[in-house]
């Protein structure tokens, strides 16, 4: 009972954390106010006055779990304003949008809403297709732990083992949520 | 002299751009003279940066030319697409047709110094102080004392703070080293802290290995055995327990030990461990019977207490020396005969290297030779001596894996059965059950495995002989076809000079080592 309890946890934790998208103009915004990447060694790094780079990607997928259609995927470069203590950010690219005086939740969903993806890219799927949007993140400037030399399991490592949560697992780093469907204009239904 | 340092390094920030720039221009033209669009690309790769400082998807999305068409919008894409993750640098695309009709693309990458840009909003206050803690004042050299003083009245530099940074610890080899931003004592300022810690030596004896398994064998039963190592990386208490384990010794032993265990004795060159255990002894008829034709093998026993104190020494961080004693009490099956010592002078000489082949291979060489002399000088009934070497080659490169393993051994005199030898488990000719081949051991032993694992899938043929000294040598071979997942493994052998087709099988788990560290 206990094992199960195990393998069902992570993905409970993930559904609970809401997607939703809606169509602007020729494009597909997405909202994602639960979706937190700045925690752990990176949110420490940024109260300690570093800067942060975060990748973050939105997948369109056929269906769940499936390759992705499409995609946009954005570099973020977060820093933390040690006297005013608000989160500045700007997006690494051509156009190096900037925002700052953020809060913590706040400047995660601007960096998510930064992610859009054409409408061309997702009828590519078919017209009135459903399809399922996976959000990503993947953290440039990780302090990447050196693989032990020791080989074996800690507890926690056998426990993750299995109940199949492995480090490159994206369940941690990921959420997905779906089905949706795009209407001619308007917020995207979900059904 | 600060403005023309300035003026310095932008000239050479610009002549570096421009000379990217011009390469990557030369290289797109070069591009279309000489690499059509579609050409085959043989292989992509990243110049003047680690590619490993990319982000996963970026890297994989790199590698994954190598087979495509070459179209020169994707190639530009991936190089805008390091930019964007290295913004201090810039990265150019350079297509090169080789002989063979394939295209070989490079991404030239240089960094660029743009002092302006600082994508940390901190950039905009001033350095009221800079220091390092955590180090003493005379392992600093005046030069980087300096260059900490040059940051104070400065505007953050995130890049001159990362370059500073990246000569502290080269300048400190011993020293981890970290960079935090502080407040300072007014508005609008700050401090900027490098904090030094001291390195952990590597230590250079090696723990016991651990050996958790849990295993099923087609002729043998079921069987376990479980440790668990707890402690630090200094010392460590192994609580074991085995239940109807029956895998590595003619018996078949149900108990419980613990041992404890120090890599450190004042030098990382000296360590110690004691291990205390409990077994109690089951016996296959094929052994009873064996044993009842054969007198000279010293009687099987109804239970084995064993003490074993061990003084390790390391030459090297790879070769080390252990010396201790073995005492043994086998109390017997009869409850009316008196009980056996067995106890013996051991010592080992164990060697373990590991090394790589550029980012990719490696390879890893493990070697142990071990004497255990029973002798009456230490009140033992029972007077031999045991000698064994051992030795693997283990060879891991992506989803390839080769490991080669062999061993040979002796003993002379009369040594108990938990000393003898035995073949035909879960590791050696595993298409053959030892109860058919030696079904009390023997007091000879060599053996020779190989196996080649494609992610998990493996093939292994394996070559052994087990005898008595007195007795005729009869080589063994099998061969069969593993599937491993995680810690779990499930084999299948067959015995190849036999007259009898038949398989074992092989399944279970053997994780290597249950740690709890504190």
């Amino acid at each position: 009972m206990a094992l199960l309890a195990l393998l069902v946890w992570p993905a409970e934790r993930s559904s609970a954390q809401a997607l939703t998208v809606d169509v602007v103009g020729e494009v597909l915004r997405i909202h994602a106010p639960g979706f937190s990447f700045l925690k752990g060694d990176p949110l420490t790094r940024l109260r300690d006055g570093r800067s942060v780079r975060v990748e973050l990607a939105a997948l369109v997928l056929p269906g769940p779990g499936k390759p992705a259609a499409a995609a946009a995927r954005r570099v973020f470069a977060l820093s933390y304003d040690l006297w005013e203590e608000r989160f500045a950010v700007t997006v690494l690219d051509a156009r190096s949008q900037s925002v700052s005086h953020l809060a913590l939740a706040a400047v995660e969903a601007w960096c998510v809403e930064q992610l859009v993806v054409p409408l061309s890219a997702i009828g590519a799927l078919g017209r009135d297709a459903p399809f399922w949007i996976r959000l990503e993140y993947n953290v440039l400037d990780g302090d990447a732990g050196s693989g032990s030399p020791d080989p074996g399991y800690t507890l926690q490592g056998l426990i993750d083992l299995l109940s199949r949560r492995r480090k490159t697992d994206s369940s941690s780093h990921a959420l997905e949520a779906g089905p949706f469907r795009t209407p001619a204009r308007g917020p995207a239904s979900k059904r | 002299m600060g403005s023309l340092l300035a003026v310095g390094e932008g000239m050479r920030t610009l002549g570096l751009l421009l000379s990217l720039l011009v390469t990557g221009t030369q290289a797109a033209t070069d591009q279309k003279a000489v690499v059509p669009e579609g050409t085959v690309i043989a292989v992509a790769a990243v110049t003047g940066f680690d590619i490993d400082r990319l982000s996963p998807g970026l890297r994989e999305d790199i590698r994954n030319l190598a087979g495509t068409p070459l179209a020169q919008a994707r190639l530009d894409a991936l190089a805008e697409r390091i930019e964007a993750e290295r913004p201090r640098y810039v990265a150019a695309v350079r297509a090169v047709m080789d002989p063979d009709g394939q295209a070989r693309v490079f991404f030239v990458v240089g960094r660029q110094e743009v002092p302006e840009r600082d994508d940390n909003i901190n950039a905009r206050y001033i350095v009221e102080q800079a220091d390092i803690r955590g180090v003493p004042d005379e392992e600093l050299s005046q030069a980087l004392r300096d260059d900490l003083d040059a940051m104070v009245g400065q505007r953050l530099d995130s890049g001159a703070a990362d370059r500073l940074q990246q000569r502290i610890e080269q300048e400190l080899p011993r020293y981890d080293v970290s960079r935090r931003m502080q407040r300072g004592s007014q508005v609008g300022r700050i401090k900027l802290v490098y904090e030094a810690r001291k390195k952990e030596l590597p230590q250079w004896l090696r723990f016991d290995s651990l050996r958790t398994n849990a295993l099923f064998h087609s002729e043998q039963g079921w069987g376990s055995f479980l440790d668990l190592g707890i402690g630090n990386r200094t010392i460590r208490f192994t609580p074991m327990v085995a239940i109807d384990n029956a895998d590595d010794l003619v018996e078949e032993y149900s108990g419980v030990g613990l041992r404890f265990e120090t890599r450190q004795l004042g030098t990382r060159r000296l360590g110690a461990s004691f291990e205390w255990s409990w077994f109690d002894q089951d016996w296959r008829p094929a052994t009873l019977s064996a044993l009842a034709l054969t007198p000279d093998i010293p009687p099987a026993y109804d239970t084995r207490s064993t003490i074993t104190p061990l003084l390790k020494f390391a030459v090297t961080p790879e070769l080390s020396v252990a010396a201790g004693v073995s005492i043994s009490e086998l109390e017997p099956l009869i409850p009316a005969t008196g009980s056996q010592m067995a106890n013996a002078a051991v010592a080992s000489v164990d060697f373990d290297r590991s090394w790589k082949d550029g980012s990719e291979p490696t390879h890893r060489v493990t070697a142990s030779f071990g004497v255990r002399a029973g002798s009456r000088d230490l009140e033992s009934d029972l007077a031999y001596t045991r000698y064994l070497g051992q030795g693997a080659y283990r060879f891991d490169a992506g989803r390839h894996h080769v490991e080669a393993t062999g061993m040979a051994g002796g003993i002379t005199g009369h040594a108990p059965l938990f000393e003898r030898f035995t073949l035909g488990d879960s590791r050696t000719l595993r298409g053959w059950d030892k109860y058919d081949i030696a079904p009390a051991g023997a007091d000879r032993v060599v053996h020779s495995s190989v196996e080649y694992r494609y992610t998990g899938i493996g093939l292994f043929l394996d070559v052994g002989s087990v005898w008595d000294a007195e007795t005729e040598r009869h080589v063994r071979v099998s061969t069969g076809v593993g599937f491993y997942a995680g810690p779990a493994f499930f084999v299948v052998g067959f015995p190849v000079n036999t007259d009898e087709l038949r398989a074992i099988f092989t399944m279970g788990l053997r994780i290597p080592g249950v740690r709890i560290q504190w």
